[in-house]
């Protein structure tokens, strides 16, 4: 399997997408008119969602140990398992031509597999971490999988034949997340207790470090630690790194907090905005960034079924839209063309909206 | 009232070691592991209790009873232990490790989600109403005519107020211990020296000769004295209370607080202690379960097992009986913060040490966790199997006077399969 | 009661205590005779109608009906307590702390033969009566439950205020049990529901215990296996009153407060049996109230996000009323009940709360007459223990037979007077008055007035309510302090706790030392500037034991002095350890 090479003849899978229809006017971008295009279901709560660089697939983990793959243009009907992990998957990634997907598995075990099989089986599963692996991000040149477990580390592999890299040591507590700056050069990561660290990948050196500790919390009364990233991403232009969790941790046991995201300035490796939604408590579960120089993000109530999308400018108190979900939100990706979002939910429903307003010409709304 | 003194008669001590046998460790047992505290724990025919309470309620799913790949198994996975066949949750690998010298009770249904209450029912062994706590018990029973320490010791961060002895003695209530601070105003005031305060105490001691030559309520003026009796018991003891733990065992226990109440909780069982009682704090999980879990459990396994370790090997596990439990478990259902809420319908107690078959795996759970499949067991049932491993006839009266008021709960009755 | 035995005995006995039992008196002739004892009389407030009272004077008969209810009582009862053991029993009891060393000697040295009777009166009606019934009925109460819904200090001050006023216990009540927490005035009453959080089930247990005395808890789920007296229906019955109440928060205050359906039936099944009950609210055995025809509107307000609920036809609001009927004997039998044990140290029925026929009463008709009188006083409080201190059994002395057996006979009969242990409240108010320390806050409380209105500050400082909630108030974190180390349990109860943590804390703890440390006017000081061993013993015995030493103790005293090279340490010594003894810690 070769990298970077653009794989055009990957066949089309029988997973039940239909032909790619024919181009259609498409309405532009506009958030306020944000409406469900599909919903797939699931019958186990689900963990995470990726979107594959091809846009046509979206992949979610789930609470009963699988991967599952949708068709983007499908249906239920699509819907492939990838079993092979012990436990749960937390995160996944891609090669940057979308045949390979890594995961990332609470059984100390990152799977490799080819993205578009039909009856998926792993090519590959590494024993990556002591304890459970929560991220792992492919490099912007496809040649490495970086991942963060239980034990602390960082850990590089190489792609594809996984073999272990380089090993990042510095953080005290669980890293929750780790990516690649868009450079390739840097990493970085951010743990449990806001810890975002600035790493070399060359060296393996620790450059930078700063702390987020509003994104922590120590509940006095239990004696326990609650904080880390829900989601983590670098903007296009490599300036931000975008950060979505929770804030004011005023009882970690019932997990009365709010939700946060947290803009650092890369080059100065400093924070240049903090948000939280002051009348929302719960969780920042999902960020993305949209070129149209907004920010969305996904986040689940502490009770309740009220999950939400919010559509916000960095730098704004408020959001300029949001957008009620069915549930509680685990994560959000975004289509390769911008137009369409992908929330995993704790329902098990994997829903799908279009940031535009509803086509009215047949053949575009695929909820029929 | 009758009490069976000892609970190392030969058929219990054939039966455990023929359970052992099976392991070389088992066989090596069989005669001259007799280490002096042994000999000494056997000649005076002490029995103490070491309670480990995970307070909140720890989730059975990730410690005692692991369900993985089911419909509420969570992300952790089970692993192998010393027992052969019987698994343990990923989180306790140490604790596997050690799973000969424990049981496990797995179908415990306390028929309450209330904390307050889930606790008073396995403290008291009844479903309501006054009664002593287990330490409180041990206390009036187990102990020496006179202690060295208060009969009942809890280590522990927060203060519930509970009363623990109900109509026991008041020296049977628990002696909060805030962490491993020593209990508060130990330190003699400066000024007053040991002369000084023997001065001023035999003072006071003849008014109160005078006033109890009055009569009438004996048993208040006693319990008056005992307390100062226990204070000054305490005081003797302060350097157990001061003594910095040495680096190699806060390098095994850990210099996390449930280290080193752990280590304090061992000496005092070493000095004379009846029953103590170690409070780990922060079960309660209703959001982040498994986050917390790692945490708490990581902090317990590796520290409960060294205090296991040192009791096996000083011999005194022989004549400890060492109970790990919480006031109930956690919900099967996880809810949408991946909290598991409160659950008293199924779940797990470990116990072993003094009078209990070691490596038993008692009752069960259904495919999913949710209801008790085999061998409902209640607070009343773990209550009397305690004391009768401890050699306490639970079907007796309390020696108290005005009522007969039996030890254990009349409707419950202890675990025979888990009595060595 | 024949008084004139009585008053035989009274001498000889207080010659007894006086001389075999603590030794011969000490100089001070003023205490060795001690004074008549004072013949019971009948007091009946003017206001009360006496025309359903069915006795001349409610203490002699309860004096008469104990006396009937043993057959060898005479020989088991102690006599009547010497003027020391009564004044500090009846400080103890009526204002919540032991006499100052000053008043304790004005009292010895009066001669009036009415005197205990005048101290009785003189007692409950002064602010700090009303302050020893706050401590006493938040104890009842709330338990000692930690609840902020309404802040500790107002419900505070409604108690104080309605015992003050003497405020009849059927009205007390009313308010308690009618009280939604919007009514400002009525607020402070809300705590009892709200700082229970209303649930349901803990309110419907605790009106049982602390109104009814009867503990419910086993009849919420079947009818009482051991008790058979206790139904399923009863519990049922009470909670039917507040089952369609709620707690609504106040969008604007913030504050809770109850709200009510005009709908909702309780319904229950035994586990036992699973038969299935319902019942109309109704009180125990009393009859049950169905609710009304359903008025048109069923609503006054009704419940919504922001609306709190109020019914046409309230079921709680007819709560108060079906508790406090003449036909409910549980109501008032419950509290004479609690009132005995306050001031004789055991109820009637033991515990409290467990009142059935098979524990029944030690004297059921000492606690029927109580509960009868009681009321045709219409419920007044005072005049209840007004009698229940007049009565010769109240001031028995405590010293109790000397063979065992018989010492436990003579307690059973309240033939003798009982031990009860001082509460957190009255220890720590105790030791602040024993060692004088509350001169000390006194005088702060004094200097702060002074500066802050110098104008009208001499005038106010004479007002005994001043006074009393100016020293509550400088002195409150200390007793605070004592209440959290010394109160494990809540409730009212006559059981004795003591731990090793009050021990230490009484031996090592700060504050103790800081009450002896001498002070310009604390006792330590004053015992250092009288010349002879004798002086100080006296000082010593009367400031904190409320009574002269013996012989032999002034002996003590005077080689304590002879032995200790420093006179301040030794009396630092011998005060500590007079506070910490048990004839301090109980009230005998």
């Amino acid at each position: 399997m070769t990298d970077l090479a653009e794989d055009k003849s990957m066949s089309d899978p029988q997973t039940g997408n239909r032909p790619a229809p024919p181009p259609l006017p498409e309405n532009p971008i506009d958030v306020t008119q944000t409406h469900v295009v599909a919903e797939f279901k699931h019958d186990i709560p689900l963990t995470t969602c990726r979107i594959d660089p091809t846009g046509q697939f979206v992949f979610a983990g789930a609470e009963d140990f699988h991967v599952y793959r949708w068709s983007l243009s499908g249906d239920d009907s699509s819907k492939t398992i990838f079993a092979g992990h012990q436990s749960w998957v937390r995160s996944l990634d891609f090669s940057r031509d979308g045949n390979l997907v890594f995961t990332a598995g609470y059984d100390h075990q990152i799977g490799v597999w080819n993205a578009a099989d039909a009856s998926p089986k792993p090519i590959r599963m590494i024993d990556a971490h002591k304890g459970w692996v929560r991220w792992v991000r492919v490099s912007p040149d496809g040649k490495l999988l970086a991942s963060c477990g239980n034990d602390n580390l960082i850990k590089l592999w190489s792609i594809p034949d996984g073999k272990l890299q380089q090993e990042f040591v510095g953080h005290k507590r669980y890293p929750y997340a780790a990516v690649f700056h868009p450079d390739g050069k840097r990493l970085a990561s951010f743990d449990l207790m806001g810890v975002i660290k600035d790493w070399d990948i060359e060296t393996g050196k620790e450059l930078r470090s700063i702390e987020a500790k509003f994104m922590w919390g120590f509940d006095q009364k239990f004696r326990a630690d609650m904080g880390g990233a829900r989601d983590m991403r670098f903007s296009e232009d490599g300036k931000t790194l975008i950060v979505a969790g929770l804030t004011e941790v005023t009882n970690a046991f019932a997990g009365v907090h709010k939700p946060m995201l947290l803009l650092v300035d890369w080059e100065k490796f400093e924070h240049r905005h903090k948000w939280k939604d002051d009348a929302y408590k719960g969780m920042a579960w999902g960020v993305c960034e949209h070129p149209d120089g907004f920010l969305v993000a996904s986040g689940a109530p502490q009770g309740g079924n009220k999950g939400m999308l919010w559509f916000l400018k960095p730098g704004e108190e408020k959001p300029f839209h949001s957008v009620q979900l069915s549930h509680c939100a685990r994560g959000l990706d975004i289509t390769p063309d911008k137009r369409q979002l992908a929330v995993p939910q704790f329902d098990g429903k994997l829903c799908v909206y279009q940031m535009t307003a509803p086509l009215n010409i047949s053949g575009t709304a695929r909820t029929s | 009232m009758r009490r069976e003194i000892g609970c190392n008669r030969i058929d219990h001590e054939v039966s455990r070691r023929s359970f052992v046998a099976g392991s070389a460790a088992g066989a090596a047992a069989v005669g001259g592991l007799l280490t002096p505290a042994q000999a000494e724990a056997v000649k005076s025919g002490q029995k103490r209790i070491l309670q480990v309470f995970l307070q909140g309620g720890v989730s059975q799913f990730e410690s005692w009873d692991p369900k993985p790949g089911t419909k509420y198994g969570g992300p952790f996975r089970s692993i192998p232990t010393s027992v052969p066949g019987t698994h343990i949750s990923e989180l306790l690998p140490h604790t596997a490790q050690r799973m000969h010298l424990l049981s496990i009770v797995r179908s415990v249904d306390l028929k309450t989600n209330d904390h307050r209450i889930g606790r008073l029912r396995l403290e008291k062994g009844r479903t309501t109403g006054e009664f002593p706590y287990v330490g409180a018990v041990a206390s009036k029973y187990l102990a020496p005519p006179n202690p060295p320490l208060p009969g009942y010791l809890h280590i522990t961060t927060r203060g519930l107020e509970d009363n623990t002895n109900a109509f026991l003695g008041a020296q049977h209530a628990q002696l909060k211990l805030l962490g491993v601070n020593a209990p508060e105003n130990l330190a003699r005031p400066a000024g007053i020296n040991e002369e000084a305060a023997q001065r001023r105490n035999e003072f006071r001691r003849l008014a109160n000769e005078r006033f109890a030559g009055r009569g009438g309520q004996p048993a208040f003026t006693e319990a008056f004295d005992s307390s100062f009796e226990m204070a000054r018991r305490l005081m003797k003891r302060k350097s157990l209370f001061e003594q910095e733990p040495s680096a190699k065992d806060v390098e095994r226990y850990g210099s996390h607080p449930f280290g080193v109440r752990c280590i304090l909780a061992r000496e005092l069982l070493n000095n004379g202690a009846t029953c103590v009682k170690v409070t780990h704090h922060g079960y309660d999980t209703h959001a982040e379960n498994f986050n917390f879990h790692l945490e708490q459990l990581d902090e317990f396994d590796k520290t409960f097992c060294m205090l296991l370790d040192d009791l096996h090997d000083s011999g005194m596990l022989e004549s400890t009986l060492v109970l790990v439990y919480s006031e109930f478990g956690r919900t099967p259902k996880l809810n949408q913060r991946y909290g598991r809420d409160h659950w008293g319908a199924s779940f797990s107690v470990a116990l072993g040490g003094c009078g209990i078959v070691p490596g038993a795996v008692v009752g069960s759970t259904n495919a999913d966790g949710t209801e008790v499949a085999k061998r409902e067991v209640r607070g009343g049932h773990l209550f009397h199997t305690y004391f009768r491993a401890l050699g306490l006839d639970t079907s007796a009266n309390h020696d108290i006077t005005g009522r007969p008021v039996p030890i254990g709960d009349p409707a419950a009755a202890p675990i025979e399969e888990l009595l060595a | 009661m024949p008084a004139r035995r009585l008053h035989t005995i009274v001498v000889l006995t207080s010659m007894l205590i006086a001389g075999a039992r603590f030794g011969a008196p000490t100089e001070g002739a003023d205490f060795t005779v001690p004074p008549a004892p004072p013949l019971p009389t009948s007091i009946a407030p003017a206001a009360v109608d006496q025309s359903e009272s069915q006795i001349g004077s409610l203490h002699d008969e309860i004096d008469r009906l104990v006396s009937a209810a043993t057959p060898d009582f005479d020989t088991l009862a102690a006599p009547v307590s010497s003027d020391e053991e009564f004044i500090r029993r009846v400080y103890l009891d009526l204002s919540g702390t032991i006499p100052t060393s000053e008043q304790a000697r004005t009292f010895l040295k009066d001669s009036s033969p009415a005197k205990r009777e005048a101290l009785i009166d003189r007692l409950l009606s002064s602010p700090q009566h009303a302050r020893r019934m706050q401590y006493v009925f938040d104890e009842m109460l709330m338990e000692r439950r930690v609840g902020t819904d309404v802040p500790n200090a107002e419900w505070e001050t409604w108690l104080r205020d309605s015992f003050r006023d003497n405020k009849p216990w059927d009205q007390l009540v009313t308010e308690i049990l009618s009280a939604d927490g919007a009514d400002e005035k009525l607020r402070p009453a809300a705590k009892f529901y709200l700082d229970r959080k209303f649930d349901i089930d803990l309110v419907t247990r605790d009106i049982g215990r602390v109104f009814l005395g009867v503990d419910l808890e086993c009849a919420q789920c079947h009818d009482h296996p051991n008790i058979d007296d206790y139904l399923q229906r009863h519990y049922y019955g009470i909670s039917a009153f507040l089952k369609r109440s709620y707690v609504f928060t106040d969008s604007k205050s913030k504050k809770k407060m109850l709200g009510e359906k005009a709908e909702g039936d309780v319904k229950f099944t035994s586990v036992f049996t699973a038969e299935e009950g319902q019942t109309d609210p109704r009180v125990m055995n009393l009859p049950g109230i169905p609710d009304p025809e359903a008025a048109k509107e069923l609503y006054i307000a009704k419940p919504a996000g922001k609306v709190r609920g109020i019914p046409t036809y309230s079921r709680r609001m007819q709560f108060a009323k079906a508790m406090i009927t003449a036909d409910n004997v549980d109501f008032r039998t419950n509290i004479v009940n609690r009132l005995w044990a306050l001031m004789m140290g055991r109820g009637l029925v033991e515990p409290l709360d467990i009142r059935h026929s098979e524990n029944a009463p030690s004297h059921p008709e000492v606690l029927k007459l109580l509960a009868d009188e009681f009321l045709a006083h219409k419920y007044d409080v005072r005049w209840l223990i007004h009698e229940l201190a007049l009565t010769t059994t109240y001031q028995r002395s405590s010293a109790a037979p000397s063979d065992s057996d018989q010492a436990t006979k003579a307690v059973d009969a309240f033939a003798c007077g009982l031990l009860k242990p001082l509460s957190p409240e009255q220890f720590a108010w105790s030791s602040v008055v024993a060692t004088g320390f509350t001169t000390v806050t006194m005088r702060a409380q004094e200097a702060a007035l002074q500066k802050a209105e110098p104008e009208t500050a001499a005038a106010k400082q004479t007002d005994p309510l001043w006074r009393e909630e100016s020293l509550h108030k400088g002195l409150k974190s200390e007793v605070d302090l004592v209440v959290t180390r010394f109160a494990g349990q809540g409730g009212q109860k006559t059981s004795f706790e003591a731990t090793a943590d009050q021990a230490l804390f009484q031996i090592n703890g700060p504050n103790v030392e800081k009450w002896l440390k001498p002070q310009d006017g604390v006792l330590t000081d004053r015992l250092q500037k009288l010349d002879s061993p004798a002086e100080v013993a006296e000082e010593l015995y009367i400031a904190v034991l409320s009574r002269l030493p013996t012989v032999d103790e002034t002996a003590n005293v005077t080689e304590y002095l002879d032995s200790v090279s420093d006179r301040p340490t030794a009396i630092r010594e011998m005060t500590w350890a007079l506070l910490s003894c048990a004839e301090f810690r109980f009230n005998h």
